[in-house]
């Protein structure tokens, strides 16, 4: 094994942080740090919970990110109790994720009222809203508590317990403003120009709306509007059972052949949930079906990258497709599907390899065999092209400062220098026993990021590559590809985890709290990109509308997994 | 130095109708009847190569195989594609500035038409050749910038009206590269007449045995050529210099607001904009209609649609370039060489003469 241990040269953060002993966090160190301040402990699956006071958010927060290091900010889960609200902070640590504290802050029923904690890490921010326009949570002095999913003309809270469904939304005509209706407003500022970029945009990837302020060409100010996409994911989730109707709809969240990736984000926390083994071989498989979906997503985010910088008609996405074309057939083979695979099950995957294997074993290392010339054949392309340099170097900057508060991760956090891989730091799966590195650049700027991807899929055909040689020396009698599981899931009433893994464009968690029933009483999406896509204004503000279509697309969102 | 003029055109037409070519009515009807050869041939070749061409074109340097069901060799997208384009649905938006965002496209398509008027094609397809031909047609090739700024700011549209101020930029930042370019060839020729400069590039620059290398100013003096070329590509807005359309930025520029004929007519003056800056491109560097063994005109098409096919190359492999980066190229950069080859070249024909 030749994984580099996580992040040994920080002593900083390390050594002077509360609660970091050699095995792991000492809860009860952290519990003396907020003293009187800590109302109760819960056990979690995957960390403690903290309860503490709704009044005492921020001053809680602030102690533990700059006391006890936990400097990202993963996930805010909203929910309703019968007898009270709760907001839940998944905080995790960039250096090693595997420390990990949830900060549960219950509100009373009648007024739920929390303080924000905006201030200490600003990705709070949107999943704030998000908590307010779902459950109905308010969060005193944020700065923007307006609806982010929803309409604002949305009544109600629809993952509240006194949502009524069947009660349609009435909206007059009045109410019910045209969103480009600003497009016309009077700016107070003359020299200034409001433009609606988006929802239908060439270079916005879906419907995604840009509300933009520019001085001449360049952006003086940006503003994300997203939720075109909602679909109520969380919810659909929520009314499956855990043992099969969940499993199909993490495909449809980044639908960008990410597929396996995010399957194995809920089967990971059905599995840790539910306390199910994965053989061995299981393991192996989904490794490398996961892998071959970060090849096929990141040949995608390269294609489309190109589009945004080059212009359209230009042989690179042709190109990118037509590889990743041969990722799907291979995909097709194994899943019998190209774009929504549902091939994992908890507690191993859906079937075995193809028969013959022998075929399926070669046309795996013909892919393989022909990366290296096609990276090369990239790097000719794009990478090393001046004007391409020219474009994308030291623009659309994000310091790794700001990239750790507004949570990101994945190929956006790696391009600013941020080592952190869930793969490696949280390991799962086959990875550990395999041999590959984690792939980072300094550069900060657009360049760094398409860099990275590029980077990350020789790394995912070196794990693809390790994973065949394994598969086709395994013992025929002990492909076991799933382990036994119930036929009805029920765990434990008022069981929670949250668990995550790395996705294509980063960390994927999943909140589930169950009630006893085959069905999660609350499931929570962690998009990495509805982060990512938070980090926009500070790349772009300043800079010309051509960096920020190029930034936003070295951001490589996917709107399906931003709305959910 | 002697010349052998050729007929003009409408002469040559004028002799076979039997008319005076010295009377009014006469010249009226043949040099009407030579325009509208020329302008049928273009509009042709542009339906073939704007519509059929263009997508074979990308189709290879993509690996794809595009229109192949309609017709031999998809070639019946052309009509298909007319009738198409034509059928659609004219939208005028509410609030645009009328009568200006008519007028735009017309413009357009018809400035470009214009120059061809001075363009020797070879076998006596030359409609008219005055003493300031080269003068004439940068005159009327850059008549087009008015059009677009006419139809960026008479939109109302945002995107239109970024896509428009860009394509004024551009078009100021290029066209005077591009003219002083052309001058060194005229600094040759001593003459701005089409004629004279084609018949200055037949003669011998070098012999290598039994093969003349003919005084094609390509040859003769490489860094116009390829000055010119560049400057080119930004005044008919192909990458890297697509700016004013810019499609994942601003949209389509100027043309976002025009529909069916309107925007036929728009991207008709694209594509004869650039059949026209491969003319000019012809003429002045490549020896005109000059060539060995084929006839001149079928010379003169091929060096045109060459410069097409440069112009689809860029676009289907090159980066474009961010505006402030296009203006600092073009204003600091492409001026100062312009200025220094028209320089440089007066010093050495100076020289030579001297």
């Amino acid at each position: 094994m030749s994984l580099e241990e996580p992040e040994p040269d920080l002593p900083t953060t390390e050594e002077s942080a509360v609660g970091v002993t050699d095995d792991g966090l000492d809860y009860d160190e952290l519990a003396d740090l907020l003293g009187d301040r800590l109302l109760d402990r819960e056990e979690h699956v995957n960390a403690e919970g903290f309860v503490i006071r709704p009044d005492q958010v921020q001053d809680v927060l602030f102690d533990l990110r700059d006391e006890a290091g936990f400097d990202h900010c993963s996930c805010v889960t909203a929910q309703e109790y019968d007898d009270r609200y709760e907001s839940i902070y998944h905080l995790k640590k960039y250096d090693d994720p595997t420390q990990e504290l949830s900060v549960v802050v219950p509100s009373p029923k009648d007024d739920p009222h929390n303080e924000s904690a905006n201030p200490v890490y600003r990705t709070a921010d949107w999943h704030e809203r998000e908590a307010y326009d779902l459950v109905g949570i308010e969060y005193d002095d944020h700065p923007d508590l307006r609806r982010i999913l929803l309409p604002e003309t949305w009544q109600g809270h629809p993952l509240s317990q006194d949502f009524d469904q069947t009660e349609p939304q009435v909206v007059t005509l009045r109410e019910h403003a045209n969103p480009l209706q600003e497009d016309h407003k009077a700016e107070n500022d003359a020299d200034t120009m409001f433009v609606n970029i988006g929802p239908h945009h060439p270079a916005t990837h879906g419907v995604l709306h840009l509300k933009t302020v520019l001085d001449g060409e360049q952006v003086a100010d940006v503003e994300s509007d997203i939720g075109y996409l909602h679909r109520c994911e969380e919810q659909m989730c929520q009314q499956s059972t855990y043992r099969h109707q969940i499993m199909p709809y993490p495909d449809r969240w980044d639908y960008i052949s990410a597929g396996i990736l995010n399957e194995w984000a809920y089967a990971r926390a059905a599995e840790d949930l539910a306390d199910i083994e994965v053989p061995e071989y299981a393991q192996v498989l989904r490794t490398m079906s996961a892998e071959l979906c970060r090849i096929a997503a990141h040949l995608l985010a390269l294609g489309t990258f190109a589009l945004d910088v080059y212009g359209d008609f230009t042989a690179i996405f042709m190109y990118a497709v037509q590889d990743r074309e041969r990722v799907q057939n291979i995909l097709e083979d194994l899943t019998g599907q190209r774009l929504m695979f549902n091939y994992l099950r908890l507690g191993g995957v859906a079937w075995d390899l193809p028969e013959p294997r022998e075929e399926f074993f070669e046309k795996t290392r013909d892919l393989l065999d022909d990366m290296p010339e096609r990276l090369t054949e990239y790097h000719n392309l794009v990478t090393s092209n001046e004007i391409f340099q020219l474009r994308c170097v030291d623009t659309g900057i994000l310091p790794p400062e700001e990239a750790k508060s507004f949570g990101a991760t994945g190929p956006v956090a790696r391009g600013s220098g941020i080592d952190y891989d869930l793969r490696r730091d949280d390991s799962y799966g086959y990875y550990d026993e395999l041999d590959w590195d984690v792939v980072t650049e300094d550069g900060c700027d657009n360049y760094a990021r398409v860099l990275v991807r590029m980077r990350e899929v020789e790394q995912s055909a070196r794990i693809i590559e390790q994973c065949v040689d394994l598969l086709e020396d395994w013992p025929e009698e002990e492909r076991e590809i799933q382990s036994n599981v119930p036929r009805t899931l029920r765990p434990d009433p008022d069981t929670e985890v949250y668990k995550a893994v790395e996705a294509a464009k980063g960390e994927l968690g999943i909140y589930m709290r169950s009630d006893g029933t085959d069905k999660p009483a609350r499931f929570k999406i962690r998009s990495p990109c509805f982060s990512n896509l938070q980090t926009l204004p500070t790349m772009s503000e300043g800079e010309y509308i051509p960096d920020m279509i190029a930034s936003l697309g070295s951001l490589d969102i996917v709107l399906g997994e931003v709305d959910r | 130095m002697s010349v052998v003029l050729q007929t003009p055109l409408p002469s040559t037409i004028a002799d076979l109708l039997g008319l005076d070519p010295n009377s009014t009515v006469g010249l009226f009807v043949s040099a009407f009847i030579a325009a509208g050869f020329i302008a049928t041939v273009m509009l042709t070749m542009t339906a073939v190569l704007g519509i059929w061409g263009k997508r074979k074109i990308t189709a290879a340097f993509t690996d794809r195989i595009a229109v192949n069901r309609h017709g031999p060799y998809g070639l019946l997208i052309i009509p298909a594609d007319a009738v198409r384009l034509l059928s659609k649905e004219l939208i005028v938006p509410e609030s645009v500035d009328r009568p200006a965002y008519d007028l735009a496209p017309l413009i357009i398509a018809s400035s470009a038409l214009l120059g061809f008027a001075v363009i020797p094609f070879g076998n006596g397809i030359h409609v008219a050749d005055p003493e300031t031909g080269l003068a004439y047609v940068f005159a009327t090739a850059s008549i087009a910038s008015l059009g677009l700024l006419m139809a960026g700011y008479a939109s109302n549209n945002k995107y239109s009206f970024m896509g428009g101020l860009r394509a004024v930029a551009q078009n100021l930042a290029y066209e005077i590269p591009l003219v002083i370019t052309g001058a060194s060839v005229v600094l040759f020729t001593g003459s701005l007449q089409m004629s004279e400069i084609v018949a200055t590039q037949q003669e011998t620059l070098v012999a290598l045995g039994p093969v003349a290398i003919p005084q094609w100013f390509a040859f003769v003096n490489p860094f116009a050529f390829v000055l010119f070329m560049a400057a080119n590509l930004a005044e008919v807005g192909r990458n890297p210099f697509d700016i004013p359309e810019a499609p994942t930025e601003i949209v389509a520029g100027y043309q976002t607001e025009y529909s069916s004929v309107y925007f036929v007519l728009i991207y008709l003056g694209e594509f004869i904009h650039i059949f026209l800056g491969g003319a000019i491109i012809a003429t002045i560097f490549l020896g005109g209609p000059a060539g060995p063994v084929l006839p001149g005109i079928v010379w003169f098409f091929i060096k045109m649609i060459s410069v097409y096919l440069f112009t689809q190359w860029a676009r289907s492999a090159v980066p474009r370039v961010r505006v402030d980066q296009l203006i600092q190229i073009g204003w600091k950069g492409m001026l100062v060489l312009s200025f220094a080859n028209l320089v440089l070249t007066a010093i050495i024909v100076g020289v030579i003469a001297a």
